[in-house]
């Protein structure tokens, strides 16, 4: 085993280039991806100065890892330009990209809250449905508000059966009469039936 | 004295700053710890309320005060040996596999992050002592980092209750410790040369660039003091500490995939560890 004194630390900053606002946005585009993903990690300290450059890159950003780091710096960025980008990745064919939006924008509440009502009665009755992944983990105290106004008035059967399966988690006495009133509209879909009767079960603490 | 109480206000408000500056969130359940190691600070500073002490606190140049919060927030309960089964995978499956693609002559490194009072860094240093039969034949460096001061001191000391050392083997207490006062032990010169103890603060990008080129890292029992945004922010200090094809192991309650997709899990017969993948640049 090596001696303490022997033990050499790393060189403070082995990586050569300048690592201005400037450096870093050329960087993320360097074909090494170790390169790509300092960069994605040290644009953080931009703030919503490097919000545009991160989202463009993390639409083109092939290796996970990157993308990873790419995520992490928008996370904490947090600002609108970060928010519509997350929220245009939901529109994308990507599997993958889609669920890494989802997980970045469930740590935003604050955030998101205000584009909320307009994410669940989106034209497009996925991105309704990944809206509701969003609330699954939404730390927002009008979580099962927005669960009962999608039950109450959302015509897509999907989007309702997720948002019901998950007021089975986090509803309250609040929520029965909308289920109630979801059976009614549905009466011929057998999942929303037994999807309402778990969770007026589950509320109701039988 | 008057009585110092802290309000729901005042417990938001040193929440929130204390997360911002150190990745570490507070439950309410936790609010009794809070409440109690905060007046104590405020005692021990002299001041009659907690706004006072918290302007003092966050704008005191050289930052001492909120180093000294940092030390009785943090839990530092750890002993020789913990999750034993971790410190044999180490040695009977990771081992073979690092120093198979090694080549020779090259170091072994091994980061222990919290290192608390230095039991972990220790435990591993025995291990490897006694267990790796290759442990002649590989430098290996062994660094424990931890956000506390107060725990690096002791780290560096050596000096350990019986309670501390009680799952180390009777053979081995003997050989690597002597018996100092009050009926502690302390782990010997040689020993404790070996370990490099260092200040990190995982939340400070500043202070974790430097941490690079491990094989193995030791995090256990850390993460689950954070919430899912600094976890993230973790897992990609230690993905760009490790070398491709390194491993980290964490504390048996804590699980990387549900915090990053980016490591391997790996099932070796006496844990799961994760991997950084290979063929990623170190």
């Amino acid at each position: 085993m090596k001696k303490r004194k022997e033990v050499k630390p790393v060189e403070q900053d082995e990586r050569k280039c300048i690592r201005d606002f400037e450096g870093l946005v050329t960087q993320l585009s360097d074909p090494d991806p170790q390169v790509r993903r300092w960069a994605a990690r040290d644009l953080v300290e931009y703030g919503t100065e490097a919000s545009t450059v991160l989202a463009d890159q993390l639409l083109k950003e092939s290796e996970k890892s990157v993308r990873e780091a790419i995520l992490t710096s928008m996370t904490f960025i947090g600002d609108s330009v970060t928010v519509e980008a997350l929220v245009q990745c939901l529109r994308s064919e990507d599997a993958l990209l889609r669920n890494e939006a989802i997980d970045v924008l469930k740590n935003l509440p604050e955030q998101v809250a205000p584009i909320m009502s307009g994410l669940l009665k989106d034209a497009d009755g996925d991105v309704r449905i990944f809206a509701v992944n969003i609330l699954e983990a939404l730390r927002h105290p009008y979580v099962e508000q927005w669960l009962i106004e999608v039950i109450d008035r959302d015509p897509n059967v999907n989007v309702c059966a997720t948002a019901v399966d998950l007021l089975a988690e986090v509803g309250t006495e609040n929520a029965l009469p909308s289920l109630l009133r979801l059976k009614d509209r549905f009466p011929e879909e057998p999942y929303i039936q037994f999807a309402v009767e778990l969770a007026l079960k589950r509320i109701r603490g039988e | 004295m008057a009585e110092i109480t802290i309000s729901e206000k005042d417990f938001q408000m040193f929440h929130e700053f204390f997360y911002k500056k150190t990745g570490i969130k507070f439950e309410k359940t936790k609010r009794y710890f809070v409440d109690k190691r905060l007046i104590d600070r405020i005692r021990a500073r002299g001041f009659a309320d907690f706004r006072s002490y918290f302007n003092f606190m966050r704008f005191q140049a050289n930052g001492e005060e909120m180093q000294q919060l940092i030390n009785v927030m943090t839990v530092n309960e750890t002993y020789f040996f913990r999750e034993e089964y971790q410190l044999k995978c180490m040695v009977f499956s990771l081992l073979p596999e690092i120093v198979g693609k090694k080549k020779i002559g090259s170091v072994v490194r091994i980061w222990s992050i919290p290192s608390s009072s230095g039991e972990e860094p220790y435990s591993i240093a025995l291990y490897l002592l006694e267990y790796w039969p290759l442990i002649h034949s590989w430098d290996v460096e062994i660094v424990g980092s931890d956000i506390d001061t107060e725990m690096l001191k002791k780290a560096r000391e050596g000096i350990y209750s019986p309670r501390s050392v009680q799952h180390v083997p009777p053979g081995l207490l003997k050989k690597y410790f002597k018996k100092v006062q009050d009926g502690c032990y302390q782990i010997t010169e040689e020993l404790r040369q070996s370990i490099e103890f260092t200040h990190v603060n995982l939340s400070d990008s500043a202070d974790t660039k430097q941490y690079r080129n491990f094989d193995i890292i030791f995090s256990r029992n850390l993460l689950i003091y954070f919430d899912d945004l600094s976890r993230r922010q973790a897992a990609d200090v230690f993905y760009d500490a490790l070398n491709p094809g390194g491993y980290i192991l964490l504390g048996h309650s804590e699980s990387m995939s549900r915090i990053s997709p980016i490591f391997k899990a790996c099932k070796f017969p006496e844990a799961i560890v994760y991997q950084k993948p290979e063929g990623q640049n170190p």
